[in-house]
């Protein structure tokens, strides 16, 4: 601020220049006024771009790599646009400034563009070498399994991994270049846009031909597996991402596995497995955890199918009524229906302990497809496996039909929050609330929702689920997980938490209650309902007592790769190092970040532009005396077209009545608005306070004050106005443009001091800024320095803002003196308001 | 204002003219549409605009290039770029380059309009001090 005050002595004592012609010099200010405008405009606009990108940043929420590049561009578009502005005015000054930006951006691009190191190894490896160690060339799962094996006592199938690098050779660059384009121009609520650009994706992929040497190596390695299976063996391709399984993230069970494949098949079904990573419901699944596809590689595990008789999931650590247990879900033939959730299963808890005895089973229909010692056989293996990769496992097993058991995949589990299927569900009602529904089924995933039934039946259905809907389906199917983003909560008639879905439902937060019959024909479609999943319960309506349980959700993008990205960027673009600019290293050379470029552009746009009656002989007289009937010195600088035509000329002082300066005018609306009643009376304390800082410093004293003190400036145009304001002991600073045009549109206001120790000008600031927040200014504090901004909105809703503003500056001054008490700030908030309400609809009669 | 000038719309995707097309007509505003930089540069020989809207991404001369064509005629087009996929350093070399402003693809109409309006001022500032 002590540039502004500088600026305005430069305005009225210096010696100056021969004196231009009015016109030339109308037409020079002109100019040069335009360039501090579109300064202006980039400065709102790129720190609005700023504040978006740290709000998506902190929200919690998902989002989408998409919105931080668009937000990135418009901070580094404006700020650059800031600096051209600057230079312009200031005639080519500041070149150092341009080269730092350059520096800072390329850091910032360099973060942005950042994509994951190309694998480097064989194309195929045997799973016999297969271990943890190449998990950056097989992907998690395969190497889980290929680790297995070397457990004494595990069983995996024969088979081999086509590595990622095999998928980068495969993939080209200009493959990946086009499906990044066709998916970045995607709208993301466009369900139906996705699914075909899905299609298209995919198909794209199995329509390119195998690179003829990968083509080879892969039937050569086929061959080697039927010299160990036998002839003609048919194999399964399983996806095996990379990425995928890290940070706690599993994708279970979003991409492709192909069974029963025979070798004439076996390219096809590859680049179908490669293709399933552009399936909907993996890209949806990517973006709302913060996945670029990039972070993705896909590898392909191939194995020897298993004859399978019985096969299912096991979770190596439970937690039941008795203490830690087994859990084992099992189905006849291949596994594949208990994952997605489709298939009739049974689940046995298990003993821990050797002989690892049958605890419980659960709504087993007849016949029992695991003897116990299958079961005692499953719990051992999954045991085995825990104590390896010293953690709890979910465990996918196979028996073959002559009784052997496979290990199919290996990996750390998640376990739902709350586990109390043992416990029989509660009919008796809590306190306050209401009978339920429907209650019963498996908590799938934990939590609480409120909102409105919908089916889902088709990819028809799913197009038209309403956010925050909640879904009711016949089966947990993986199918549905594009809509776990938008869904409330999930519900399903069959299904148990081994499911896919279940998993993915529980790293979304998402409630979930599975395998609760009676659903679809209890609950019609609109019919608003509340779920408390963990205690497996359904109300109607919107059942508050339930609703007030509910705990915040998690941040589901917390430590993916584009969360982590963000952060590396915003490092570079809001620390504000800047802060003093009357010290020595506001300069360029010490700019270190965006935001200190925008702080030094706006700081020196300001000097420069009130620099011109240094530059360019500027009348004194260009500084007119308003007339009007308020007491105070309020005056006029006319920058451009903020005076009536024809308005007559007089040197000294000008008319209110010849203004037509929208925003200064709306200012002033405010300003002469009831005029206050007098200082309330003042406590002995603050009284104190004001005399001893006056002490202190003397520029404080209206009585030793400069001439600048006293004196308040409107610089005006047609549709700009900038009042800077010294009232008794504080400064405040209005600032708007207002036009046709919501881009340029806006209004800033600064507040800062006053008379009265730090701890009373924070209580006026925050009075202030709860005044401002009620009219949605967005309002930022730093000890008693205030800042509030509004922006992109239109003429009459930005006028009113103005005279809020007009009104506050004029009354807000006497109130240090009172604000030690605080019932004093209640009742000044409250009359405060009262009063711009009143004079707000006056107005507008 | 001039209102004799048009508005140019270049893009390769005949969808995307189409829409923009439709966008322009039914708000009674004149434009001419070109499927790349030879036939943009030659609309802007034929005829009087103002304001171009381009697409970066285009096969031959891209858009930074073909606004750099643009910018040698007298008096030069205030030309806003049309991004999607394109890198971050596309956008800022185009704002470099004297692109008047950028706009992301898919476009939000409303938003490129008010763009288009900012840029004939400027276009109209910028011009008459010359006559």
């Amino acid at each position: 601020m002590s540039n502004l005050l500088s600026l305005f002595r430069n305005l009225f004592d210096r010696n100056r220049e021969p004196l231009q012609d009015p016109q030339d010099l109308e037409k020079v200010f002109k100019e040069r006024y335009r360039h501090f405008r579109g300064l202006l405009t980039a400065n709102n606009s790129a720190l609005q771009a700023m504040a978006d990108l740290e709000k998506i940043y902190y929200s919690g929420e998902s989002y989408r790599m998409a919105a931080v590049r668009s937000q990135v561009t418009a901070i580094l578009v404006n700020v650059f646009k800031m600096i051209r502005e600057l230079r312009e005015l200031s005639g080519g000054k500041y070149e150092e400034l341009e080269k730092r930006f350059d520096v800072i951006s390329k850091e910032i691009e360099a973060v942005i563009e950042r994509k994951p190191e190309p694998p480097k190894g064989p194309s195929i490896l045997p799973l016999s070498q297969v271990s943890r160690k190449v998990r950056g060339l097989t992907g998690e799962k395969m190497a889980n399994l290929g680790e297995s094996a070397t457990v004494p006592g595990i069983t995996i199938p024969y088979g081999f991994v086509l590595t990622a690098a095999a998928t980068n050779y495969f993939i080209t660059h200009g493959h990946l270049a086009e499906m990044n384009r066709r998916l970045q121009i995607l709208d993301p609520e466009d369900l139906e846009g996705l699914y075909a650009t899905c299609d298209e994706l995919q198909k794209m992929i199995i329509d390119t031909p195998l690179p003829a040497d990968l083509e080879e190596l892969l039937q050569l390695n086929y061959a080697n597996l039927e010299k160990l299976c036998g002839k003609d063996c048919r194999v399964a391709l399983r996806s095996s991402a990379l990425g995928e399984d890290s940070t706690g993230i599993s994708f279970a069970g979003l991409y492709t596995t192909i069974l029963n494949v025979d070798r004439d098949h076996l390219a096809e079904a590859y680049k179908k497995v490669i293709a399933g990573k552009y399936g909907p419901k993996a890209i949806a699944y990517r973006r709302r955890r913060g996945f670029r596809h990039e972070d993705i590689e896909m590898c392909v595990g191939c194995l020897a199918m298993v004859d399978a008789n019985v096969s299912g999931v096991a979770y190596s650590t439970y937690p039941a009524a008795a203490g830690p247990t087994v859990r084992i879900v099992a189905t006849q033939g291949l596994g594949s229906g208990v994952v997605e959730g489709s298939a009739q299963s049974q689940t046995y808890l298990v003993n821990r302990e050797e002989p690892h005895l049958l605890i419980e089973e659960i709504a087993i229909p007849t016949p029992r497809l695991l003897s116990e010692q299958m079961l005692a056989e499953i719990a051992r293996a999954a045991l085995l496996l825990e104590n390896h990769f010293e953690g709890p496992q979910d465990v996918e097993w196979s028996f073959d039909q002559k009784g052997k058991l496979y290990i199919l995949q290996s990996r750390p589990v998640i376990i739902p929050e709350e586990q109390n299927e043992l416990i029989a569900p509660e009919n008796i009602t809590k306190a306050g609330e209401q009978p339920t529904l429907l209650n019963g089924g498996v908590c799938a995933s934990g939590g609480i929702a409120c909102g409105p039934v919908y089916h889902i039946r088709t990819e028809e259905d799913m197009r038209t689920f309403p956010k925050g809907g909640i879904m009711v389906v016949e089966y947990p199917l993986p199918d549905w997980a594009p809509l776990l983003g938008r869904a409330g909560a999930i519900l399903a008639e069959h299904g148990s938490e081994a499911g896919h879905l279940a998993t993915v439902a529980r790293e979304f937060s998402l409630p979930a209650i599975f395998g609760l019959p009676g659903l679809l024909s209890t609950l019609p479609e609109g019919k608003e309902i509340t779920v408390n999943c963990s205690e497996r319960k359904i109300f109607p309506g919107c059942c508050k007592t339930t609703l007030a349980q509910m705990k915040p959700p998690r941040d589901v993008m917390v430590g993916s790769p584009v969360q982590r990205l963000v952060t590396d960027a915003l490092r570079h673009i809001t620390p504000l190092n800047l802060n003093d600019p009357s010290a020595l290293q506001f300069k360029p050379s010490y700019c270190e970040t965006v935001h200190d470029i925008t702080r030094f552009c706006h700081e020196k746009s300001v000097t420069e532009m009130f620099n011109f009656g240094d530059r360019f002989s500027f009348n004194t007289k260009m500084a007119k005396r308003l007339v009007a009937k308020v007491p105070l010195e309020w005056w006029i600088v006319n920058l451009a077209d903020g005076i009536r035509e024809g308005a007559v000329e007089d040197q000294k002082s000008i008319h209110l009545d010849d203004i037509i300066s929208g925003p200064m005018l709306a200012v002033w609306r405010g300003i002469s608005y009831s005029p206050w009643q007098g200082p309330p009376p003042i406590s002995a304390r603050g009284f104190g306070s004001i005399l001893l800082q006056s002490t202190m410093r003397p520029e404080l004293d209206p009585a030793v004050g400069s001439a600048m003190s006293t004196k308040n400036y409107f610089l005006i145009s047609k549709n700009f106005c900038n009042l800077s304001v010294r009232l008794g002991y504080h400064y405040a600073m209005v600032e708007s443009y207002i036009s046709d045009f919501l881009t340029e549109s806006y209004i800033t206001f600064r507040f800062k001091g006053g008379a009265a120790d730090m701890r009373r000008k924070a209580v006026r600031v925050r009075l202030l800024a709860d005044v401002l927040r009620e009219y949605d200014f967005r309002v930022e504090l730093q000890a008693d320095i205030l800042l509030a901004r509004i922006k992109r909105q239109p003429r009459e809703y930005l006028e009113q803002r103005l005279q809020v503003l007009g009104y506050l500056i004029t009354h807000s001054r006497q109130i240090d003196m009172v604000m030690d008490r605080k019932e004093a700030v209640n009742r000044y908030k409250e009359k405060f308001i009262k009063e711009i309400e009143e004079m707000l609809s006056t107005a507008s009669v | 204002m001039d209102a004799q000038k048009k508005i140019l719309l270049v893009d390769d995707e005949p969808e995307y003219l189409d829409l923009m097309g439709k966008f322009f007509q039914k708000r009674g505003i004149g434009f001419e549409t070109a499927g790349g930089c030879l036939e943009g540069l030659d609309w802007l020989g034929r005829d009087q605009f103002d304001v171009v809207v381009m697409d970066v991404a285009m096969p031959g001369l891209d858009g930074l290039q073909c606004m750099l064509e643009m910018k040698k005629l007298q008096p030069p087009p205030e030309v806003i770029i049309l991004t999607g996929h394109s890198s971050l350093d596309h956008t800022l070399r185009g704002i470099k380059n004297g692109a008047f402003d950028y706009c992301l693809k898919p476009v939000d109409f409303d938003h490129l309009l008010e763009v288009i309006l900012l840029a004939r001022k400027k276009h109209s500032e910028s011009v008459q001090p010359q006559k």
